[in-house]
């Protein structure tokens, strides 16, 4: 796959419900470097709008999003 | 601390000036009535939580700076010089209240513990020392207001998932849409939290009484508030009143969060729309006969833990009791006043910041579980987010063997189709 | 040593006034032109009528009946006393029909006012040298109650030796005509008041009841005004 995406970590986060997906995105998106990317798995549907306003504030980028039945999966790269 | 940042917190003091702060400044007398409402003091004994010792820390600032005392003779009240250190004291005052707000039923003169720790809680803003995820959180929630269109499709579609659900639990009738979101003219602007427990369970209420709803694009928990930042709370606030208008809506019905309950109720100004909790909503529903519910869903005795920026924050009180003599014979109060509710221990952005507050909060809510376990009921219930997550957490932690649930998820399985 | 008599007893009296009501309306005028608070304040679930709580929260204190009882009593007897007490220097001033309802000789309480006061005060000034009461006072606190049991005691001794001990030498018509010479602006020291064995009791009296009176403006006494708005904020 060309556009296949390096993932650095994996935060499991299903079940959590919301705020905590973001907080705890946020909080590991510092345990890689900038430029790596990490993937978040949630169930929490609200993610699907937390996710991108959070990624916008923080200034981190969304690389792709994946639906797998009730799980939703976030790769996001570190920029900041 | 340097000289511009001190004038530059001690701007952010004055805003915070208004006839009732300046009456709570000025007049504690330091008597201590208030010593044993506070579940912190009362669950650990130590005297920096006394309510009072808490907003003395502010008084000994306010002495100093906006008093002429303060210049001419500071120790006669303990001023205090504004330093790094007294900023780490606001923080451990300001972030272990939960502004419950109960100390104010015992103080004589009612003094407002909350809002004096708002003051806390903007300086701490001011000097970057408040805890950032609850800034970060804050920021997300205002950006999604100002790029609605960028984040629409992502909403509708965890909604439609949502929908599913919905009708595979409840039947909704066919042809209508489970869970109706942006319709203008609709009479029930519904805000929800950005979780299915909060949406579902609400979903099947409003479209068994026949409501004609929406659903608010916006989560209702308000970051800005926890944090005690006044221009953000006004913004994240705003995104709803505006949707709320556009709507043209009769009613904003906040689901079951605290804050944001109170927040949209008395900050949003006097609007076209009344706002409500959904508990009001319920309740509303059961008296006029458009919902009915089924007493043996849920055999077992059951209490009620009164959120605090609910019920003696916000007036919501009566109607939970109503609400559940539809569930159940056997209802447990856990005082005989509801003003003298214990707090959950995990209001004033405790629980957002999660795992960091965990010890804490289980420490300083001991009275929590002790009031708990004197009801012998074995379904805890309460209408707020944070109290849920708080007191599942207690229930892990001191094994307490109750079923912590939300009323609202009541009401919506014991509903008895029509 | 006259001429400090004098000093304390006629211009730092209108002195400790002067400060006393240009200080309270200052700072009450200080904090009224602040807006009002965006938002009510009030504590579920709200009583009616709202005002009559907010007096009985104000005049009563259900809330220390309640948590601290012992505090309560004689807190209760220490601000039923300063009415009396606020009556009894009325009284040195003229005769007021209103308060002869109920016969009695002046001073009102015959010593017993100053008594319980002084007993209160000394409660007070105790119970803030006891944890946890003592991790919440500041020297303020102490330096307030200190004051007021020196103006009490005083005050109290000129009482107690008229109306127990017989002491003839100072007499109500003596207090009545300094304080209506100082009322109308022309004070005049009667000779008993400065030359008797006990005036020192009065030139202290009065000395620490100045000091007082100039301290209230700007200390936490100011409760005895705001609590009334304050309880109708939680009240409404
Ligand atoms: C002319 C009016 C009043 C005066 C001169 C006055 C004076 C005082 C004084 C001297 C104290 C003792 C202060 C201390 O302990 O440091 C006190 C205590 C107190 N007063 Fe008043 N007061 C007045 C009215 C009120 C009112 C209207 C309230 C209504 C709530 C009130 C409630 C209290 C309370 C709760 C204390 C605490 C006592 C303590 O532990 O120190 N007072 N007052
Ligand atoms: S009860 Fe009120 S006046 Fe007394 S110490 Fe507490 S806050 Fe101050
Ligand atoms: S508001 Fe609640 S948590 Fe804060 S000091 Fe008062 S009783 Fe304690």
């Amino acid at each position: 796959m060309a556009d296949a995406i390096t993932v650095t970590k994996v935060f499991d986060l299903k079940g959590l419900a919301c705020p905590m997906p973001v907080v705890k995105v946020s909080k590991g998106i510092k345990e890689v470097q900038v430029g790596e990317v990490i993937e978040a798995h949630t169930t929490d549907p609200g993610a699907l709008t937390d996710f991108p306003a959070w990624a916008n504030t923080s200034g981190n980028k969304i690389v792709k999003t994946d639906q797998d039945g009730d799980v939703i999966k976030f790769y996001i790269e570190r920029v900041v | 601390m340097d000289e511009k940042t001190r004038d530059d917190l001690l701007q952010l003091f004055r805003s915070k000036f208004n006839r009732a702060m300046r009456f709570y400044l000025e007049s504690c007398t330091r008597c201590g009535t208030c010593t044993d409402a506070c579940h912190v003091y009362a669950s650990t004994g130590q005297t920096k939580y006394i309510a009072a010792y808490r907003h003395e820390l502010i008084r000994r600032l306010y002495k100093r700076y906006f008093k002429a005392r303060g210049h001419l003779w500071p120790s006669l009240g303990e001023a205090r010089e504004l330093t790094d250190a007294t900023i780490e004291e606001l923080y451990e005052a300001a972030y272990s209240c939960t502004g419950c707000r109960r100390c104010m039923v015992y103080c004589p003169f009612g003094i407002d513990t909350q809002m004096l720790m708002s003051i806390a809680k903007l300086l701490l803003i001011g000097k970057g020392a408040e805890p950032e995820i609850l800034t970060l959180l804050a920021d997300t929630s205002i950006e999604k207001g100002k790029s609605m269109e960028l984040f629409k499709e992502g909403f509708l579609t965890g909604i439609k998932r949502l929908e599913a659900e919905v009708v595979k639990q409840w039947q909704t009738e066919a042809g209508e849409a489970a869970i109706p979101v942006d319709v203008e003219g609709a009479d029930l602007l519904y805000v929800a939290l950005a979780g299915a427990h909060s949406i579902i369970p609400a979903a099947a209420v409003f479209n068994a009484a026949g409501e004609k709803w929406t659903l608010s694009f916006f989560e209702a928990v308000n970051f800005g508030a926890f944090v005690g930042d006044p221009s953000k709370t006004k913004l994240i606030l705003d995104r709803i009143v505006n949707e709320a208008k556009r709507l043209k809506v009769k009613e904003v019905c906040v689901c079951e969060c605290g804050t944001a309950y109170r927040v949209m109720k008395y900050l949003s100004g006097s609007q076209p729309f009344k706002v409500t909790s959904i508990t009001e909503a319920h309740a509303r529903y059961l008296k006029e006969g458009r919902i009915r519910l089924d007493k043996t869903k849920f055999p077992g005795p059951i209490t009620y833990h009164d959120p605090c920026q609910i019920a003696r924050n916000a007036g919501v009180i009566d109607e939970a009791r109503y609400i559940i003599g539809h569930l159940t014979d056997d209802f447990r109060e856990m005082t005989t006043d509801a003003r003298y509710n214990w707090c959950c221990g995990g209001g004033g952005g405790l629980v957002a910041l999660g795992d960091e507050t965990l010890d804490f909060r289980m420490k300083s809510s001991r009275v929590k579980v002790d009031q708990v376990k004197a009801t012998g009921a074995t379904i805890l219930s309460t209408a707020c987010e944070n109290c849920h997550t708080q007191l599942s957490n207690l229930n892990d932690h001191y094994k307490m063997e109750v079923d912590v649930q939300f009323l609202s998820s009541m009401v919506a399985r014991a509903l008895v189709p029509a | 040593m006259q001429t400090v008599y004098y000093i304390i007893l006629v211009p730092m009296v209108y002195l400790a006034f002067g400060v006393f009501i240009v200080g309270i309306i200052a700072r009450i005028a200080k904090i009224w032109r602040e807006p009002p608070n965006p938002t009510p304040l009030l504590i579920h679930p709200v009583k009616k009528p709202g005002w009559l709580w907010t007096l009985t929260d104000t005049f009563l204190f259900p809330t220390v009946r309640r948590h601290k009882p012992v505090l309560w009593v004689f807190l209760m007897a220490f601000h039923i006393c300063l009415l009396l007490l606020l009556i009894g220097h009325l009284e040195l001033l003229a005769d007021f029909a209103l308060f002869q309802v109920i016969p009695h000789e002046i001073f009102l309480g015959n010593g017993f006012v100053g008594l319980i006061l002084a007993i209160c005060l000394l409660y007070f000034l105790f119970r803030r040298f006891v944890s946890p009461v003592k991790d919440l006072s500041v020297p303020e606190d102490y330096y307030l109650l200190i004051l007021l049991f020196l103006v009490v005691i005083f005050g109290s001794e000129m009482d107690w030796a008229r109306s127990w001990y017989e002491y003839g030498e100072m007499t109500v018509e003596d207090y009545r005509s300094y304080l209506l010479s100082l009322l109308v602006f022309k004070p005049e020291l009667p000779y008993s008041t400065t030359f008797s064995g006990h005036s020192f009791m009065l030139i202290l009296h009065v000395f620490f009841a100045n000091l007082f009176l100039m301290f209230f403006p700007f200390s936490q006494l100011m409760h005895a005004i705001l609590s009334l708005p304050m309880n109708k904020l939680r009240r409404g």
